[in-house]
């Protein structure tokens, strides 16, 4: 559950930088349309239901007033109206149906019982055979419907048309209308809520199959994978496929880059040493002695030069591969390598390194970089070498101690600058600490020089954890 | 000793062929992994030389190779690259020291020496068996501190039989070690050899460390360290 919340944190803070999740992007989208529609729904069907209930009231009145007419008798002239209406609501004190009848002249003739306590104030217009349906209030405020039927009960006088009037509150119109919208709401947002439940649950099926893919494209970040699968939807096939031709294509790049650059470097050192050594058989005659000395000075630091140089060509980042190389089995091919050449040492390793630790670097850069530093500590060391793994939130440690003679501070910075060496004893050597500090500045490390508390040098190396 | 070095360039084969003759090895220098197994098969070398970066059979599958067909002598190979992988390869395939190019002979020498010592057990630069000490930097004889006057061959063939204490050496193997090819070896010259080295060392210390095996060859009787 945190997870969630976090990933939504996470989403929140890049929609800050305008770089919604697509998921996001949809839903929201998704959930503006319905409640858009859903406003412009909500009056349309609140007019339709109010136009259909008024009608069927509009009938029920009329049906009312129906039954007053019905009931009604001439006799002589006069308008009579039986003691009970076979209608019960007109005769009962608190009916909400009232009844009202008018004469011609809009006197009223004849209420219902349930109207005695009522005092509204009506006058039918009377003009000729109408029915009127309208709301009219009482005096208290109180609104009623109001159905008005005007009828000549005997054929021979004009002026004997009678208005019968009938007449409902319509609270209980508006109490039904109030119950209706409120189930309108219920129902409108409880479909709403279903609609956008429907529609995540079917984003996410949607975009599953791009989780899929953002999934190996880890797997093939982390080198677990060599490219990516063909199982992809449609739309994404043609994503994948350029990609995966672009990996193979780097792949090949790569490695051609390294089988030539390995040719070059055999092609350039090979006649290199075959002048080296002509420099050895000149420099034996006492006269050429000084010209071979500088060819020999030449010559090493153009070796030095192109080592350099083809090291570095080959130990740079790649694009889309993250690296974790396991350390442990790399140290341990190194150090029983470096065992077997510096054999009559008799050096000690220690090793202080979790067992499944991993760098992120490329195995071929590491296992330069560790080589370089290890042969270092193996040639200086009396008998002990010290490698050790720290790891803070941010940061590896990495460090590499020997208990030899130690660098003085006042040289420290001198050798780690690029192309320095202290000792014209091992050619070669110069580079080593130059190709360290390129790997490590082309993957944002550091490299720092102090003392060991073997008693030798310690150089530890800093490494950001992504 | 006897070396052989795998090495397609032939320029640096030949000075590599020169330089260790003149430190006093016997060399057998060729050009690509087959002639290397070829020469592997038919003598008994001390010591190989191979270049990784060899035509056809890498030098890293001859290493190999070598090892499976159950050599036990000290490879030192040589790199281009200089890179580790190529290193820590080729140390596991079975090589025993690496050396980048380009080197200068001195430093190759240093690494040879240093590996023939250890093959043979001794890991200092001398190798002593009572007043008899052989300086093997300075390609020396001395007894009891004084230098004892011997020819190269002399030399070599006193070292070998040292290194090989109380082993038998056939005659064979110390031609090899004192000739490269075939044709120019007599089992007589060993013989006046030996025979010269054991009067010397009689003479200055009246030490007599060398026995003949008959039929088999020489056996040096006394212990070193």
């Amino acid at each position: 559950m945190s997870l969630r919340w976090r990933r939504w944190l996470v989403e929140l803070r890049a929609s800050r930088n305008g770089s919604l999740s697509l998921r996001l992007r949809l839903m929201l989208g998704a959930t503006c349309l319905a409640i858009l529609f859903m406003l412009a729904l909500l009056p349309v069907l609140q007019a339709a239901f109010s136009l259909a209930f008024e009608r069927v009231i509009e009938e029920r009145l009329a049906a009312d007033a129906n039954t007053l007419i019905t009931a009604s008798r001439i006799e002589e002239g006069q308008l009579v109206m039986p003691d009970r209406l076979p209608d019960e609501e007109f005769d009962l004190p608190d009916a909400k149906l009232l009844g009202y009848i008018y004469d011609p002249q809009g006197n009223r003739l004849w209420q219902s019982r349930s109207a005695e306590d009522e005092s509204i104030d009506y006058r039918p217009r009377l003009h000729g055979d109408v029915t009127e349906f309208q709301r009219v209030r009482d005096i208290e405020g109180v609104e009623y419907f109001v159905y008005d039927v005007e009828l000549r009960l005997t054929n021979d006088d004009q002026r004997q048309a009678f208005s019968f009037v009938t007449m409902q509150p319509t609270s209980e119109y508006r109490s039904l209308f109030e119950e209706f919208r409120q189930q309108l709401y219920l129902w409108l947002g409880g479909g709403l809520l279903v609609l956008l439940t429907l529609l995540w649950l079917g984003l996410t099926w949607g975009f599953r199959s791009l989780k899929r893919l953002s999934h190996e494209l880890d797997q093939v970040e982390n080198g677990r994978l060599d490219r990516l699968s063909d199982q992809h939807p449609m739309e994404l096939l043609r994503l994948t496929r350029s990609l995966n031709r672009l990996l193979d294509g780097e792949r090949r790049q790569r490695e051609q880059y390294r089988n030539s650059l390995g040719d070059l470097a055999h092609s350039l050192k090979t006649p290199l040493t075959v002048l080296q050594s002509v420099g050895e058989v000149i420099s034996a005659q006492p006269d050429n002695r000084e010209q071979a000395r500088v060819m020999r000075a030449q010559i090493e630091r153009m070796s030095q030069q192109i080592g350099y140089q083809l090291q570095r060509a080959s130990l740079g980042q790649s694009g889309l591969v993250r690296h974790r190389v396991a350390l442990q089995p790399l140290l341990v091919r190194l150090c029983s390598t470096l065992d077997k050449v510096y054999q009559d040492k008799h050096v000690r390793v220690d090793l202080d390194i979790p067992p499944n630790a991993t760098l992120p670097l490329e195995q071929g850069a590491l296992m330069e970089l560790l080589g370089n530093l290890l042969e270092n500590a193996y040639r200086l060391c009396l008998h002990q070498v010290r490698i050790s793994l720290q790891e803070d939130a941010e940061y590896l440690l990495l460090s590499i101690e020997d208990d030899g003679p130690g660098v003085p501070v006042d040289q420290r910075a001198r050798i780690l600058r690029r192309g320095e060496r202290l000792d014209a004893q091992h050619p070669g050597q110069g580079i080593g600490l130059a190709v360290v500090k390129d790997i490590l500045d082309s993957y944002g490390g550091e490299l720092r020089l102090d003392d060991s508390s073997l008693g030798g040098a310690a150089f530890r190396l800093r490494l950001p954890l992504e | 000793m006897k070396v052989l070095v795998v090495e397609d360039e032939a320029l640096l084969r030949h000075h590599l062929l020169t330089r260790l003759s003149e430190s006093g090895h016997v060399v057998d220098a060729v050009a690509n992994a087959e002639e290397a197994l070829y020469q592997t098969r038919e003598f008994n070398h001390d010591l190989a030389v191979v270049d990784l970066g060899l035509p056809g059979i890498s030098g890293l599958d001859l290493i190999r190779q070598l090892r499976s067909n159950g050599e036990r002598f000290p490879i030192l190979i040589l790199t281009a690259r200089g890179n580790w992988q190529d290193k820590v390869e080729g140390l596991a395939a079975g090589a025993d020291d690496y050396v980048v190019k380009p080197f200068q002979f001195e430093e190759l020498e240093a690494r040879l020496n240093a590996l023939l010592r250890r093959s043979s057990g001794f890991t200092q630069a001398s190798i002593e068996a009572g007043p008899l000490k052989l300086d093997l930097n300075r390609k020396q004889a001395l007894v009891n501190d004084e230098p004892l006057a011997l020819t190269a061959f002399e030399y070599r063939i006193l070292e070998y039989l040292m290194r090989h204490q109380q082993q038998v050496v056939a005659k064979e193997r110390l031609m090899e070690q004192l000739y490269p090819d075939d044709n120019e070896r007599d089992a007589n010259v060993i013989e006046v050899l030996v025979g010269r080295l054991r009067r010397k060392l009689e003479a200055q210390g009246g030490l007599k460390p060398i026995d003949t095996v008959r039929g088999l060859g020489y056996l040096f009787t006394e212990r070193c360290r």
